[in-house]
Parts: C-alpha cells; structure tokens; sequence
C-alpha cells in the first residue's frame, strides 16, 4: 500500500521519466529520421512536465495577485518551460527542413541506406 | 558605460546578424565592411572591459535590474572577460579570412545568409560564457546548437543535409539532458542562479545525494555530447569534415570550446570541488580525457582526407583539456584553460592553411601533396609550424600545454599519466608527419606544371601568419599568456 502510494504521489515524475526513456529509445534504435524527429519531440516533453510539475502546489491557484488567502502555485517553471517550447519548435522544423532536403539529395528516409550511399560516395573520391 | 559592455557587446553581435540579410541587394563590399566593424567593435570593447575587470575587479549586470533569483545575471570576471576576448580576436581572423575563402563553396545572396548565422552563433558563445544563469545557458546552448548546425548545412550539398541532421539529433539529445538536470537541480534548490544553486547546494547535497548525483550525470554527459569527449564523439568526424573549412574552424575552435568552457563553469561552480571529489568525478574525466586522447589519434592514423584528420585530432585534442579539468587542481585546471587557447590557435592555423591548400588546388587527400612547398611555400611552412605545435617540439605553444597537463599531474602524484601524454604526441606525430613529409621532400615534378597558382589573397594569407607567429611566441614566451590564464583560473576557484 505504501509503494501504491508513492507511486501516486509521484506519478507525475515517474510519468516523465517513462516518456524520456520512451524518447531516447525512438532516437537511438529507429533509422527513420521522421521518427527520430517524434523521439526529440518526446523528449523535450518529458523534460518539460518534469520541470513544470516541479512547480505545482497541492490545492494551489493560478498565481495572480488579489487572492491573499490562496496558496499560489510557483510559477517560474511554468515560465522558464514557454522558452523551452519555443526553441524545441524552432529545432524541429529546421530538422523537418533537413530532412525534406535529404530525401531529394539521396531519395530514402532510412538512416542506414543513407550511411551506406555516404560511404560509396566517400570510396568513390 | 563600462558595465554595459557585455551588454553592448551582445546587442552588436545580433543586430550585426538582423541587418545581414537586409543589405544583400546592395553590393557585397558593405556586407564585409559591416561584418569587420562590428567584430572589430566587439574585439576592442572585450579589451577594454578585460582592462576593467583587471584594474577594478569582477563585477555582476543584472539584466533589467531584476535581483539574481527572479532575473538574469551576467557574471564578468577575469575568466569571463579573457574567454570573450579569446573568441572576439579567433572570430575577427576568421572572418577576414572567410571573407574571400566562402566563394569557394557558396554563391551569391547566400553569404548574407551565412554571416547572418556566424554572427547568431558567436551572440551565443559569448551570452554562454557571461551568463550566471543555469536556465539561460540552456536558452543560450540551443542557439549554439542549432547555428553550428546552420553553418554546416549551408553548402548545398546532401552530404553536408545528413551530416548536419546527425549533429542536430545528437546535440538535442545533449540539450535536453542538460535541461533535465537543471530541472532536477530546480527542484532541490528553488534556484537557477549558479551562485545562488551552489550555495544551497551545499546543504542540499547531504539532503538528496541522488538527486545531485543523477543531475550531475544529466549535465556531464549532456556537455560531453556537445564537446565530443571520446565515447561520444561519433557525431563529430562527419560534421567536421563535410562543414567548409571557415565553419570547421569555427566549429573546433569556438563551439566544442565554449562547450567545454559551460562543462567548466558546471562542475567548479555549480557543484564545487569537494562534492566532485565525494563523486569521483575526477577519475571519470581523468579515464575519459586519456581515453580520448588515445583513441582520438588512432582513429586520425587511418584517414588520407585532411579535414577528417583534423576532425578526429579535434577529439583528442579535446582530451587533453578534459584531463586537464579532471585533476580537480589549480594546475590541472590552469593546464586545461591553458590548451583551449593554444589547441585554438595552432588548430585554427591548420585548419586555414589547409583550407588555402584546397582553394588553390582543391586537393583534399594528404597523400597528393607531394611537392607543394614549391607551390605554396609560405602556406607549407605554417603548416610545419601548426604540425610541429600539435606533437609537442619545444618552442611551440603545444609544448607548453603538454608541459603543464605533465606537472598538473606530477603535482597529483599521477605521473603515470605522462606516459599517455606522450604516447599520444607520439602518435601525433604518426599521423601528422607523413604530409610534411611528403609535401617538403617528396619532389613530384609534374605537380608543379599540374597546378596553376595564382598570387595568394592577402585577406587570407595574413589570418594564418598572425596565428602561426602566435604559436612561436606562446612557445618562447609562455609568460605572454600565462598571465591572463591566471587570472581566469584565479577567479573560477576564487570566486565562489
């Protein structure tokens, strides 16, 4: 019961950690490099509702000034992360960009094709 | 006035970058002459305030006026305020050389488009270096990555598309690691300042010692991927080498250096030394900086292709530094702050003397150099001058560094590790050697008829000379930097 507990209490953190991993993986085993892009993208979530679920305050309210009573949720993180999004945007689509050009340049999208078209052209020179 | 430099300095940067592409209708002439003034702007303002931090002290700019733990803080002290002025001079000779050389590999309009990036990127390296702010270096790291990705996928060509998606994966990778230890950091401290962090780290760590040490592990290995430490370096042989060779210069000596510089601040700023020392981390960087070193030059052994043999030095060039920061010492560290300067300089006088081989006859393979003295015998020189830095002869800046990392670690009771030092000259040597060699003895007649050569530009002729007589006087007068590296080690250990 006490595990269960923890595991509840936690959830979110555990939650975060189980997307990075899931993130990692699709970046470092799959070839195709769309998916490659998805494992960043999920990444950069997990990162994100790690830090903004640091800030959060059982019971707490949006922190806006007047509500004296209220126990206000931090919200630096939540800032901190609008930054993060942006520039996690930003990276994907100069990825996407590079990907259209490589599949005109070698006409696949699978990473060992491209490595093996890569090195004949090397040999070649 | 004074304290508004680094501010003044970043705001040249960028606005130098916004009106890049704005000018590209008119003639190419303005587009050079605004590029030199502003870096020209931005090396003499980095002078004046190393003199005032010297004279006067280091000194704290909070942007907005904003207090450390709501806003962000620049730190500017002695290692701040040198390392900009380092990057601001290896920028200004870069530029006057990339000038002329970037016709090579790029046509028209798109020179804007690349100085617009170059002058991004260098806005990062010096807000990653004045910055004292653990969420901001992330902001600052991403620009970095994306435009050292940029100045590689700018030739248009496919190899450079994939060599550059590769860079742009694994450096995310590194990002987000990084952004997860911030993270884990945050949540024990409550602060991304890193004076703030590392003063409540000192409590903290006794607290939650596996969240400091998972964190510390996020970090370290995140820098590790952008800085190419040996496991980690399979991105950078393939970047290096399809990148053109102004953008392989800046990509080795500025962004894995500036990398290393944040790796720096991290590990004697944020976490300090005794926690390091609680973690063994200096036996981590000790393994990892001799691994590098080793395994950076074996790899080089088997490349015929000049830039792929500069890329794979670059790893173990990198080693050198990161056994310097891994002794934990003032003189491990004065050691590897010492090799950022000298490995920028000497690499960057191959990397362009290279690069003027391949704009006069396009000759990429070591082995066809035979003879090239008498075509380009000021180049060759440089060359041998660049080569004889790398392996260590004394009276080069190469020698000096080498000397340092061997009483760094004499002072540690390690001097088994002058063994790896000077295997690894050794094989320096193996592999830089043979196109001395081949190029100064080796006499092809027929070369000398084959390639037309005409006179050398003078803009990019007199980049390299500068920085091959830099490379002779650090080797006879160490003492002509040794101060300023003092002083930058002084205010790491001192400061906190």
């Amino acid at each position: 019961m006490n595990l269960f507990n923890l595991l509840i209490d936690h959830i979110n953190q555990i939650g975060a950690i189980a997307l990075f991993i899931i993130g990692l993986y699709t970046v470092i085993t799959h070839n195709h490099l769309i998916k490659r892009v998805f494992g960043i993208n999920i990444m950069g979530t997990a990162v994100f509702l790690f830090f903004v679920s640091i800030g959060y305050v059982k019971e707490g309210v949006v922190p806006i000034y007047g509500n004296e009573e209220a126990v206000y949720v931090n919200p630096l993180p939540s800032v901190l992360i609008l930054t993060g999004i942006v520039v996690v945007v930003s990276i994907t689509v100069y990825a996407l960009g590079l990907v259209v050009k490589i599949y005109e340049g070698y006409g696949t999208l699978d990473q060992v094709e491209i490595s093996e078209k890569m090195s004949e052209a090397m040999r070649d020179d | 006035m004074i304290e508004q430099i680094p501010l003044i300095n970043l705001l040249i940067l960028v606005t130098t970058a916004l009106f890049m592409p704005l000018i590209r209708k008119f003639d190419f002439r303005y587009t050079k002459v605004l590029g030199l003034v502003s870096f020209l702007a931005v090396f003499i303002l980095s002078i004046i305030s190393f003199y005032d931090v010297y004279t006067n002290g280091m000194f704290y700019y909070h942007l907005g006026g904003h207090a450390p733990f709501i806003g962000i803080e620049f730190r500017i002290d002695a290692f701040s305020s040198f390392f900009t002025l380092f990057i601001g001079f290896m920028m200004l000779l870069y530029y006057i050389y990339a000038v002329r050389y970037m016709f090579h590999e790029i046509k028209g309009k798109q020179h804007n488009r690349y100085y617009t990036i170059v002058f991004l990127l260098v806005f990062a390296s010096f807000g990653l270096i004045y910055t004292n702010d653990l969420f901001n270096t992330y902001v600052f790291i991403e620009i970095m990555s994306i435009t050292a990705c940029a100045i590689i996928s700018i030739v248009r060509k496919k190899q450079n598309y994939s060599a550059a998606f590769r860079y742009l994966v694994l450096n995310e990778i590194g990002s987000l690691s990084y952004l997860f230890g911030v993270a884990l950091i945050y949540m024990i401290t409550g602060y991304t300042n890193i004076e703030l962090v590392a003063q409540a780290l000192e409590e903290g760590y006794l607290l939650y010692p596996a969240n400091v040490f998972i964190a510390m592990a996020f970090m370290v290995v995140g820098l590790s991927i952008k800085a190419a430490i040996f496991p980690l370096h399979i991105w950078l042989p393939d970047a290096h080498s399809t990148a053109p060779i102004p953008s392989h210069a800046i990509l080795s000596a500025v962004v894995l250096k500036v990398n290393l510089i944040v790796l720096i601040k991290l590990l004697y700023r944020v976490f300090g030394v005794q926690i390091l020392l609680d973690l063994h981390m200096n036996t981590v960087l000790i393994v990892l900086g001799i691994l590098s070193m080793i395994m950076g030059s074996f790899f080089a052994l088997a490349q015929k292709d000049i830039k792929r043999i500069l890329a794979y030095s670059s790893v173990a060039q990198v080693g050198y530094i990161v056994l310097g920061i891994g002794f934990l010492t003032e003189l491990g560290l004065y050691a590897g702050l010492f090799h950022i300067v000298s490995h920028g300089i000497m690499k960057s006088t191959l990397f362009l003397s290279a690069g003027m081989i391949i704009y006069h006859t396009g000759v990429r393979n070591t082995k066809k150099y035979q003879g090239f003295v008498h075509i380009l015998p000021i180049t060759i020189t440089l060359m041998s001058i660049a080569t004889l830095s790398m392996i260590g002869i004394p009276g080069t800046s190469g020698f000096i560094s080498k000397f340092n990392l061997a009483m760094a670690s004499l002072d540690e009771n390690m001097g088994y590790i002058i063994i790896f030092i000077v295997l690894s000259g050794l094989l320096n040597a193996m592999y830089y050697l043979p196109m001395i060699i081949t190029s100064i003895l080796d006499n092809h007649e027929s070369n000398m008829m084959h390639y037309e050569v005409d006179k050398i530009p003078k803009t990019m002729l007199i980049p390299v000379m500068v920085l091959g007589a830099l490379i002779l006087v650090i080797g006879f007068y160490p003492q002509s930097i040794t101060f300023f590296i003092e002083a930058a080690t002084d205010a790491l250990i001192g400061g906190v």
